[in-house]
């Protein structure tokens, strides 16, 4: 799994490459730790690469989700998610923790509406 | 049939989803279909490294696939200490991110993606897992 992170609009873009299993869950975790404790709440993730996640990536993302929610600051949102990714995240119930949008622009439209 | 060991780590995932994805591509199934199967066989291997082993590289995975016209079917064997299914709750699916408790998401991913689940431990074989797909459905 590869990761490639950039800002865009006061937010960060994370494009991950590959699977999300519980090999790269570790090095998922690492990337959004390194982004929360530098103070950067605005998290995009791009899915479109991504052929597979298991239970574990899915957990990683919802750990950071959930303090969000408790300290009522920050978000994570994904954009360009495979129809068979997506499956998942409704599967365990999660499609309605996180927003989805169809495209980059959308989701950093949504920042900027909230901020 | 078809047989394989893998080494029980995180770095077999991979390889197994590859794996399984050719047998299951093999049996004619559809996308959506091989994604269930390889998502219930890669969930059962994490489970099978983290709770019957309860750590990497302690023992192997052997997994045995076989096809007839009706099913598709995929037995796990493990070493490692029994698997007890009722021992895992279900998960919270439904309640406020805030307070929801998702123990058992892996379980519970097997159990809605194959038409058959059944766990089975002895002495002597250790733990079992079938995991069974049905065709034409």
């Amino acid at each position: 799994m590869e990761f490639i992170v950039t800002e865009i609009n006061q937010c960060d873009l994370i494009a991950i490459i590959g699977r999300i299993d519980s090999f790269s869950t570790p090095q998922l975790d690492e990337v959004l730790k390194t982004l929360v404790g530098n103070d950067h709440y605005n998290i995009i993730v791009n899915l479109q690469d991504v052929s597979y996640i298991s239970s574990s990536g899915i957990l990683a993302f919802v750990k950071i989700q959930r303090k969000f929610k408790r300290e009522h600051q920050g978000e994570i949102v994904f954009v360009n998610v495979p129809n068979l990714v997506f499956s998942s995240f409704e599967m365990a119930g999660f499609n309605t923790v996180f927003n989805f949008f169809d495209d980059i622009p959308s989701a950093t439209g949504h920042f900027s509406g909230i901020s | 049939m078809t047989t394989r060991t893998f080494t029980a780590n995180y770095k077999s995932l991979a390889i197994i989803s590859n794996f399984i994805v050719d047998q299951a591509e093999m049996a004619g199934f559809p996308p959506k279909e091989v994604y269930a199967i390889q998502t219930a066989v890669d969930e059962a291997c994490s489970n099978i490294i983290d709770h019957a082993y309860g750590g990497e590289n302690l023992g192997d995975i052997l997994i045995k696939v076989t096809e007839s016209t009706k099913k598709f079917q995929i037995i796990l064997v493990d070493q490692g200490e029994p698997f007890v299914p009722q021992d895992v709750p279900a998960p919270d699916i439904t309640s406020p991110l805030e307070i929801r408790k998702e123990r058992g998401l892996g379980i519970f991913f097997m159990r809605n993606l194959m038409d058959k689940v059944v766990f089975d431990f002895s002495p002597t074989n250790g733990n079992t897992l079938t995991l069974v797909k049905y065709k034409g459905d």
